[in-house]
């Protein structure tokens, strides 16, 4: 079916989803920025393998088990030192949820530098085939529903009017004397994922949803933060 | 050859068949079919009909055949309406005589029991090398082919290109649509399009000189990437108008994303909208509306519609409609100094307001019997540069009330001055009737008069509101594709 060696490894590994680690790489392979990182288990030694990375650090828990880290006490951030990050998941192995799972490691992350928090999101329409999602509001994207459809591909007028159409689209240019983010970075993150190379344009047919979620957005550019994709079942009729 | 002209070669036969088949025409009883026969003598249909029957000789007055082997011609158009069993037999040993065929019977893919049936029948259709309409629908009217399923359907051919997946529907858009003013290149109606479908009509639309405007009802759509792509491609050469039906039923599928719970209802179709520049539309009204607009009016690519002049009698109707408008993202803007100033110097009659909306009470209008309209707007067109101009009439205030051809007088004055401004200014009509039969009457004869000037008519300020967003809409996707 795929031509994606990170979609036919999580295939043969039977699994239904990506894991985070490889939804990044896959976002990287298409160009969009992730942060660095490096995946480390309970009990190395971590100052060595911290070394490229630069503080402060996010610590993540990785299962198949566990869908959601927030909920499970999976995800810690802001840590300053390798000291820090081993007694982060020393507290982790202590919670019932992340001690009964089956663990894959621990993600420990360069942390994103503040910004505002959008979504991109992707999704398989049984008649159009892939579309695109942006929305505002990062984790709390559900609640706010300020969000614009694309199908995939769109055109880079296409990503600049998606902006347009959110209700929150002001936010974007800086209110109350915060800085405007980085559209650009926001329309080529689009372009990445939903354009006629993009991501989703390419691999519509094996990915039945998508939450870059969140992607943080500064005046610097735009970072996916956290990424999940769940695979359509091998054989469904494209 | 290139596409276009392989397309509308194909289609040929559908729009203008020389010969038509009948099927279900009984010659003691009057059947849907025989009804078809009756109809399409009356619209002076000039090709040869041969209807087929088991063993009368001849119905209707016309000899009748045992099967479509047995016709002296081949069949471009077959229009079939007998028991849903009988058919798929038929169309298989047609053996490449008929090039399409209409199955108006229903029993097929809209019920559980029938869907088999229909895959039966698209590949009897196949194998008798014959493309299919249908089956559950009701018939297609081709003015230029004097073809008809519509009883009273004007000979007029138009520009307006409609496919319906409804039959009723597709009767309703012909039928209310030409009231309004509508003339049709096309109206087919698809039913459950187990061959051909909406898009392979749109498709049709698009590369036919005849079709300015294609206006598409559709229920479920089978190949939904294939109208993006074609939509796409064409790049909103020709306004398509989409009334889809079932839209608030999407997106119930289980999510287990964010995204996915948040696609709900029509998101899709919005997309499709903004990104290929069809217009949706939620209501029969507002798709004939919208239809009747680009009928009558030239898109610009430059300048897209957006300030609008309000210009009649009715001071409430006007600010009800400037604030519609602005809902609708119009805008009535109130004139600049020299604008005000050129009106002010005609000194109008006292309770005349000269801001925009121009309110002018029926005493101002009939001055010079409506000839003041000419001044009023020459004063508006040299001092500013609407994109768009609406006059409202409120016609009792006219019927039985004023001497003369006011009204009429108006709308000449109107057209002068367009005269002077060419492919300036947008120039739309509404009609405001209180429903009395004589106003209604007047109403009816002035619009045909205006329809025939080229002038757009319009029942409400809503409606032309409508119309108004639409043209908005589709020149603003020119123009962005422009660049």
């Amino acid at each position: 079916m795929t031509e994606n060696a990170l979609i036919q490894a999580a295939r043969l590994a039977g699994r239904t989803s990506l894991d985070e680690l490889s939804g990044k790489r896959l976002l990287a392979q298409y160009g969009v920025a992730v942060p660095k990182s490096v995946v480390v288990q309970a009990g190395d030694t971590l100052a060595p393998k911290l070394r490229d990375l630069r503080a402060p650090y996010v610590v993540k828990v990785m299962s198949q088990d566990i869908l959601h880290k927030s909920d499970v006490g999976g995800v810690r951030v802001r840590i300053q030192d390798a000291a820090a990050v081993e007694g982060a998941i020393r507290e982790m192995l202590g919670r019932s949820e992340i001690a009964r799972a089956r663990l894959d490691g621990f993600l420990v992350e360069e942390m994103a530098p503040p910004g505002h928090e959008l979504v991109i999101g992707g999704l398989r329409d049984p008649q159009f085939g892939p579309l695109v999602m942006v929305g505002l509001g990062g984790i709390l994207v559900e609640v706010l529903k300020d969000v614009a459809f694309r199908i995939c591909p769109i055109e880079p007028i296409d990503a600049l009017e998606m902006l347009d159409e959110l209700k929150g689209r002001a936010l974007l240019d800086g209110v109350r004397g915060q800085a405007p983010v980085c559209k650009r970075a926001i329309v080529d993150a689009l372009m990445r994922i939903a354009g006629a190379d993009g991501l989703l344009t390419r691999l519509g047919d094996d990915i039945a949803e998508a939450d870059i979620n969140p992607l943080i957005v500064s005046e610097r550019g735009a970072v996916a933060v956290d990424a999940r994709f769940i695979l359509r079942p091998e054989g469904t009729p494209v | 050859m290139n596409d276009a002209d392989r397309i509308l070669e194909t289609f040929k036969p559908l729009f203008e068949p020389r010969s038509v088949a009948v099927v279900g025409a009984s010659s003691t009883a009057m059947t849907p079919a025989n009804v078809f026969i009756r109809r399409m003598r009356e619209f002076g249909y000039t090709g040869t009909m041969y209807p087929i029957h088991p063993s009368a000789s001849e119905i209707d007055g016309l000899p009748a055949y045992r099967s479509f082997a047995e016709t002296p011609e081949p069949i471009d158009y077959a229009y079939i309406c007998v028991p849903a069993a009988h058919i798929p037999k038929m169309l298989a040993a047609a053996a490449g005589r008929v090039r399409f065929a209409q199955v108006i019977s229903s029993g097929f893919g809209e019920v559980d029991e029938g869907k088999a049936l229909q895959e039966e029948l698209v590949s009897a259709a196949h194998a008798g090398a014959c493309r299919m309409l249908g089956p559950n629908c009701l018939g297609m009217y081709s003015p230029r082919g004097r073809l008809t399923f519509v009883e009273n359907a004007s000979s007029d051919i138009g520009t307006v290109g409609i496919v319906s997946q409804s039959g009723g529907l597709g009767t309703d858009i012909v039928r209310r649509g030409q009231v309004r003013g509508l003339r049709f290149s096309g109206a087919v109606t698809v039913g459950n399009s187990a061959d051909l479908g909406p898009n392979d009509l749109l498709e049709y639309y698009l590369a036919d000189p005849q079709t300015r405007v294609v206006g598409i009802y559709l229920e479920a759509v089978k190949d939904g990437r294939r109208m993006f792509d074609l939509l796409k491609a064409s790049r909103a050469a020709k306004p398509v108008v989409l009334l889809k039906g079932g839209r608030t039923q999407q997106g119930l599928l289980a999510a287990a994303s964010h995204t996915g719970s948040l696609a709900g209802d029509d998101r899709v179709w919005v997309a499709l909208s903004r990104q290929t520049g069809c217009l949706l539309v939620d209501t029969l009204d507002q798709f004939l509306d919208t239809l009747l607009v680009f009928q009558m009016l030239s898109p610009r690519n430059d300048r897209p519609t957006r300030e609008i002049v309000m210009f009649g009698n009715g001071g409430g109707t006007s600010v009800l409609a400037t604030d519609l408008f602005a809902r609708l993202g119009l805008d009535v803007m109130p004139f600049g100094e020299a604008t005000l100033d050129a009106l002010k110097a005609l000194k109008l009659p006292p309770g005349t307001s000269i801001t925009n909306p121009v309110d002018t009470p029926v005493g101002t209008l009939q001055q010079d019997e409506g000839r003041i309209a000419e001044k009023i707007l020459d004063a508006i067109y040299s001092t500013g540069n609407p994109q768009a101009l609406v006059m409202h009439l409120n016609m009792a205030a006219f019927v039985g009330r004023t001497r003369g051809d006011v009204m009429g007088n108006l709308m000449q004055a109107v057209l002068r001055v367009q005269s002077r401004y060419p492919g300036r200014t947008h120039f739309i009509l509404a009609l405001r009737s209180d429903g009395e039969p004589e106003v209604e009457m007047r109403k009816r004869d002035f619009r045909k008069q205006a329809l025939a000037l080229g002038i757009p008519v319009y029942d409400e300020m809503m409606n032309v509101g409508w119309a108004l967003a639409a043209l908005c809409a589709h020149e603003r996707f020119l123009s962005r594709e422009r660049q």
